[in-house]
């Protein structure tokens, strides 16, 4: 029972890996973004749960803005993804523009926020 | 509050120096003097010579003269009354019950000797300043101990006593070696009432009743509970002082010889003199009448006064307080005036410091709590007018610019957010040259 | 468009629609602003009821000395003495947009009042809220049931209620806030473009600055994502409308003060932050499938639901330990008396006294939103065919709002847009159908037939004139919905015409039948109108300060609101305190410029208790604790002589209830004889002696000589007595304000001598104070 799970697993990480490389690199280079962001946001979950929560707008403004940019940059990457049918009549310039605005709104909120 | 309306009113007057009554002046000047008789004049004329040496201006009329009036057109015509009119069942002129109050009420004072057959009028003053008297009306304070030794009387009511109340405010700091002699009818007062104070009392052994009649029941008042003579400070200030006995003032009794029964000692002159002129100049506010003025607060190392603190605020706080010497106000040194910070209950309460110029001083910081406060001094003592002033000052929260800017302990957030910026330019560049 | 694709004659036709339905709810808007000025002109333009002339007085604030000052204020004048920052507490949006108009209006040098401003807020902003339920409607069904919405809302008399001129209160401009968040999250799912998420977020951003009711949106959209999710209508689109407006959502709302870090604290917003988390995992999920074989997708399925589920159990566990350890559960009283309608009246009566905060009643469901009622059904049966993302999402709003009304009146203002999305939905659909019916049996007109049936000058046949186009506008909008519907969608655009109406035969009625039919329909929404119009003019446009009756002899207006606050402003000093029930606080700081003990916002239960201990006590007592709070002058409204029935003695019970609630020498069983509550011969003699009583009642019995209570309609229980520690000082025209002063402390404390002796006197003082005593009856 156990080794087929195991096989299974590994079977599906494989095929993981090679779906997983079939992304264009506008996709990856998005993802990595995503998990950069995502980062970000787990170190200081665990700092404010070594710290403690004071300066409790901060934690959450830091932590929010991480999440706000994975959250955008998944939403770009949904949206360019050339293989979703839903979004082909958008250009991805025009989700791009949407994004950076999406992002400049987030950044000057968090800017307010943080202090 | 009308304490502290009336201080209120006082500072604004402080420039105007009149000789007439003023707040400047707290001392009465014109004494209104209503008489049963007017050979009272001459009987008691060292009481009312010590009065006019002392500066006032007495005006001497019949009780029941019908011109006599306190007031006219809305003004005081005195600024002190005193009844020496036992007897008298109604005043004459535009004088009664009412006008009496209204004129204690409206922070001028009054002196009431009564005697045995007091009539109800002055009764009924008394009562309505706390006082009551043995409702008896042929009573009179009997004392077979402490009974003043004398050749003719054998019933007993010439009482010597000297169980005077312990103030030097009220009966000023010489000592009174003899005792008071006294002769009329006892009142009582209710322990309850905190305005009353007892200044001549009873001994233990003393009652009150006819002394004609037999003792059927037992006296309605008794021992050190009957109180001879008796002062009023009213809630505004004013001043009452009640005596039981109208010879006491008079100059027989004044000039005459006591002693004590039971004491050897024999006293070439009663202590009526020295103890009623020291009164008199308690109730004329000679003594013992507070005033404070300059109120001032503002922030550590400021000048002006600001309309509302922030909390946590350092703040010093000053008042200056002088007492009224008789002709000139003085500095009050005293080391237990408190001033508190309050907003329903004392959020700090501090003595205030003495430069012994009558300047009163303190530091602290404002609690961290936000509200309306008020710096309150509510200065009571024996004898002494009450003090009551409060300021009302609003204490306000942080504003948003004035929490800390920059906390170390965030320096990771703020890392995070700013990296995310750049990343978000980076990856703006990157996207955007990738295709 | 899908306009360009059919012939030139339709496509003028479309744009002729486009330009009639602008005009349409250009007019729209006048009506929803004009319909909303009877108060104006009935009375006067003035600020009405209590919170208003708060939000009144904010404002004034905030044009005089700027934003950053109105964000610090500590108001000094209200709880004394414990003050209110009202920057902190307030919800700003209101008063910024009042602010911002007043603003614009002066640098265009237009001099309009502060107080023009703020009345006509509330009429323009009920304008803005009747285009943002066509903008909403349209997205859901389509731009003919989005005119008919319009309309409904703009006259729903629940609505009205709010945001007549002079209500110048939060609702006012929350439900166009509401509208339009909805809008744009609807826009963002139908279109998928972040950029109207962005829009959404900030959208979500000036509701959560309107109002409190907030939540409802942050609790409603989670909802809906949930319900997509499992009945398995998961799309990219969802994501991108529902992640990014929570990570900015809540981040915007954590800048407004009042809501702070509360904003990801109480389990109001939980919920949005749970859902949140599952809609990732859906997309993980829908992602992998993606680009996975379904076979190894399979296997994935297996290994990861072992995994989650553990997962998932451990963060419930975590969540639920966070909740628990929040001792109201993390849920404030307000939203508690929503979940559970006992809530309020078992555990805070201070939330139960407000009479806006009761269940309603039925017949308040016909005031309010009138036949609306009875067409909602419909409109959730036209919902189903065919059921798209927007259209559940409508569904699901009409359903929780219902829900939400039935515990408290005050929200029947959600579900009034609500009820007229549905209805608007359910007209429009109707009239589709029957015209179609008519236009089959007529073959030669046509194309002429929607236009010439409509064209008279009645709003209901206008309505049915925009319905009728809506066949053409619907499959135009069909085209964005859901996956499932898109190949039916197609379908029929490819075949428009023949087909499709041989279809369509299918649903056709007999000739006579429609004709009835959309004429009964019309005389439905003729009522509706003059249902509306009737509210508008008569039940809702009372200021409530200034009231009026009609009588036999002609209109009687009571003033006395007014003319007690300006005799305070005049006759009192400024740093005076004055008591009063909470009702009257903001008025009192307002109108007349007064420190108060307690205003309409409850936010200090103790300090209320406290007041209505004082007007529950005896004199003495009251006297007591209103000297401890350095009160002055205590002002009471009594309406039992000229009969106005919300006066303080009817109110009274809330004050001993609350005043009970923490002060436990206040009994509410004292007050009441066997259970009732009376102020006739039959009171108790708590109730005769305490403060409140006396205060209203004092001197009553010279009025009539049998002091004959009007409101209660007895005579009441004790005629004669005296005040001895307060003394009447003012009492208006009609008696309904009274103020009395706090007498001071008394100068001399009386010796206890028999009474026989102070006879006299007594006597003689009660002559003097009753010559000095005016009588201010005229």
């Amino acid at each position: 029972m156990v080794k087929s799970t195991s096989k299974d697993a590994h079977a599906l990480f494989h095929s993981l890996r090679s779906a997983y490389a079939a992304t264009p690199t506008n996709l990856k280079i998005i993802d990595l973004y995503v998990v950069f962001s995502v980062f970000t946001a787990l170190i200081q979950v665990v700092y404010m749960a070594i710290v403690g929560s004071f300066p409790f707008n901060s934690f959450l403004s830091g932590v929010l803005s991480c999440i706000g940019t994975a959250v955008l940059a998944v939403c770009l990457r949904i949206q360019v993804n050339k293989e979703n049918k839903e979004f082909k009549d958008l250009p991805p310039e025009r989700a791009f523009a949407d994004f950076v605005l999406c992002n400049l709104v987030l950044h000057l909120v968090i800017m307010n926020f943080l202090g | 509050m009308s304490k502290l309306l009336i201080f209120l009113t006082l500072i604004p007057l402080l420039p105007i120096l009149t000789t007439s009554f003023s707040p400047e002046n707290p001392s009465s000047r014109r004494v209104l003097v209503l008489l049963d008789d007017l050979a009272l004049k001459s009987s008691h004329s060292v009481f009312f010579n010590s009065l006019q040496s002392r500066g006032f201006d007495l005006d001497f009329k019949l009780a029941d003269d019908p011109k006599i009036g306190l007031h006219r057109y809305g003004q005081y015509l005195y600024d002190a009354l005193i009844l020496f009119c036992p007897t008298t069942e109604r005043f004459g002129g535009s004088i009664d019950l009412a006008a009496i109050l209204d004129f204690v009420d409206s922070g001028h004072d009054l002196i009431i000797a009564a005697d045995s057959n007091a009539s109800d009028l002055i009764r009924e003053i008394a009562t309505e300043s706390g006082v009551d008297f043995d409702e008896d009306p042929a009573a009179l304070v009997i004392d077979h101990i402490s009974y003043a030794v004398s050749n003719t009387e054998g019933d007993h009511t010439l009482i010597a006593s000297d169980e005077y109340i312990k103030s030097d405010v009220i009966l000023g700091s010489k000592k009174i070696e003899a005792p008071v002699l006294f002769q009329g009818i006892g009142h009582s007062l209710n322990p309850s009432n905190s305005l009353v104070l007892k200044v001549l009392s009873a001994s233990p052994s003393a009652y009150s009743s006819n002394p004609k009649s037999k003792l059927s029941n037992p006296p309605s008042l008794t021992g050190s509970a009957i109180s001879l003579v008796s002062i009023v400070q009213a809630r505004n200030n004013a001043r009452i002082l009640i005596s039981g006995s109208l010879s006491m003032f008079s100059n027989r009794f004044f000039r005459s010889e006591v002693q004590k029964a039971g004491s050897p000692t024999k006293h070439e002159k009663s202590g009526n003199e020295q103890f009623l002129t020291e009164l008199s100049k308690w109730v004329f506010h000679e003594r013992g009448h507070l005033k404070a003025m300059n109120v001032r607060h503002h922030k550590a190392g400021e000048a002006d006064e600001p309309t509302i603190y922030r909390v946590n605020d350092d703040l010093e706080y000053s008042v200056e307080i002088y007492e009224w010497s008789g002709t000139s106000w003085e500095p009050y040194v005293a080391d237990d005036v408190q001033v508190q910070f309050y907003m329903m209950s004392p959020y700090v309460l501090k003595n205030l410091s003495t430069d012994k110029k009558g300047s009163y001083f303190t530091a602290f910081k404002v609690p961290d709590v936000y509200g309306v406060f008020q710096f309150k001094v509510e200065y009571r003592r024996l004898g002494y007018t009450s003090l009551s002033l409060s300021k009302q000052i609003p204490v306000r929260p942080f504003k948003h610019n004035e929490y800390e800017r920059f906390i170390p302990a965030a320096y990771p957030y703020y890392g995070a957010a700013f990296s995310m910026m750049t990343g978000f330019f980076i990856f703006t560049a990157v996207h955007l040259y990738s295709k | 468009m899908a306009a360009s694709e059919t012939s030139n004659g339709t496509a003028l036709r479309y744009a002729f629609g486009n330009v009639l339905s602008f005009f349409i709810l250009l007019l729209i808007g006048v009506l929803a602003f004009s319909i909303r000025l009877f108060s104006v002109i009935k009375y006067e333009s003035v600020i009405h009821e209590f919170d208003p002339y708060f939000n009144y007085r904010v404002t004034q604030y905030l044009t005089k000395n700027g934003i950053y000052d109105f964000w610090n204020w500590f108001d000094d004048r209200t709880w004394y003495p414990l003050g209110r920052v009202i920057g902190g507490t307030v919800y700003p949006g209101l008063t910024l947009t009042a602010g911002t108009l007043y603003w614009i209006l002066n640098s265009l040098n237009i001099p309009l009042s502060v107080e023009t401003v703020c009345v006509f807020t509330a009429p323009i902003f009920s304008a803005f809220a009747s285009w943002a339920t066509y903008l909403l409607t349209k997205e859901v069904k389509g731009a003919g049931a989005g005119l008919t919405a319009a309309v409904l809302l703009a006259m729903v008399p629940s609505y009205i209620s709010r945001s007549v001129a002079g209500s110048y209160d939060n609702e006012a401009v929350a439900i166009f806030a509401l509208i339009f968040t909805f809008f744009l999250y609807i826009k963002t799912l139908n279109t998928g473009s972040l950029f109207y998420a962005t829009l959404n977020a900030i959208a979500y951003f000036y509701m959560v600055c309107s109002w409190g009711g907030y939540t409802f949106i942050i609790n409603l959209i989670p909802m809906h994502v949930l319900l997509c999710i499992v009945t398995g209508r998961y799309s990219s689109r969802l994501y991108i409308a529902y992640a990014p407006l929570v990570v900015l959502g809540t981040l915007l709302a954590s800048l407004v003060p009042v809501v702070g870090f509360n904003a990801v604290l109480t389990s109001e917003h939980f919920g949005s932050f749970l859902v949140f988390i599952i809609i990732h995992v859906m997309a993980l999920v829908y992602y992998i499938k993606g680009i996975l074989s379904p076979k190894m997708f399979k296997v994935a399925v297996t290994l990861v639901l072992s995994i989650g589920l553990v997962v998932c159990c451990a963060v419930i566990a975590v969540l639920v330990a966070l909740v628990a350890s929040s001792p109201t559960k993390g849920w404030s009283g307000r939203s508690l008396s929503l979940l559970d309608p006992t809530y309020a009246s078992k555990y805070i009566p201070i939330i139960a006294s407000v009479s806006e905060h009761q269940p309603p009643t039925w017949p308040s469901y016909f005031m309010d939103i009138n036949v609306l009622a009875f067409l909602v059904p419909a409109g959730i049966i036209a919902c189903f065919s065919p059921l798209s993302d927007a259209s559940s999402f409508v569904v699901l709003y009409i359903v929780t709002s219902v829900y939400f009304s039935g515990v408290m009146v005050r929200l029947m203002l959600v579900l009034a847009p609500a009820a007229c999305i549905m209805s608007g939905i359910a007209l429009s659909a109707s009239f589709d159908v029957f015209t179609r019916s008519i236009k089959f049996q007529l073959p030669g007109v046509k194309g002429n037939s929607q236009v010439d049936a409509g064209y008279t000058s009645s709003e209901g046949v206008v309505v049915q004139n925009e319905v009728a186009k809506t066949d053409k506008n619907e499959e135009a909008l069909k085209e964005r919905p859901s996956k499932k519907n898109r190949k039916k969608e197609k379908e029929h655009l490819e075949k428009p015409s023949v087909k499709a109406q041989v279809k369509k035969r299918l649903l056709v009625l007999p000739f006579e039948a429609s004709i009835i039919a959309i004429l009964l329909l019309i005389l439905l929404g003729a009522f509706y109108v003059v249902h509306s119009v009737w509210a508008a003019a008569e039940a809702y446009s009372a200021p409530s300060i200034v009231l009026t009756s009609y009588s036999h002899d002609g209109l009687h207006v009571f003033d006395d609101f007014r003319e007690a606050y300006s005799w305070l402003s005049h006759n009192t000093e400024v740093d005076d305190k004055v008591a009063s029930w909470w009702d009257y606080g903001y008025q009192t700081t307002a109108m007349a410029n007064r420190t108060v003990i307690v205003d309409n916002n409850t936010w200090n239960n103790t300090h209320i208790a406290t007041v209505g201990t004082a007007m529950s006590s005896p004199e003495k007592a009251a006297w007591e604790i209103f000297d401890s709070l350095d009160v002055k002058y205590v002002l009471v409204v009594f309406g039992g002589l000229v009969g106005y029935p919300s006066d303080d003695i009817n109110k009274f019970l809330w004050m001993v209830r609350i005043g009970g609630g923490v002060f436990p020498h206040i009994k509410e069983p004292d007050y009441l004889r066997d259970g009732q509550y009376r102020i006739d011969s039959q009171a108790t003699p708590t109730m005769l002696n305490c403060l409140m009583y006396k205060l209203s009642y004092y001197r009553f019995v010279e009025t009539d000589g049998k002091a004959f209570d009007r409101v209660r309609r007895t005579e009441i229980g004790k005629k004669h007595f005296k005040l001895t520690h307060f003394e009447e000082v003012f009492t208006t025209h009609h008696w309904m304000v009274r103020i009395y002063k706090l007498k001071p402390q008394k100068n001399r404390i009386r010796g206890k001598a028999k009474k026989s002796r102070s006879k006299p006197s007594s006597t003689t003082s009660t002559k003097r104070s009753e010559t000095q005593r005016k009588n201010p009856w005229h």
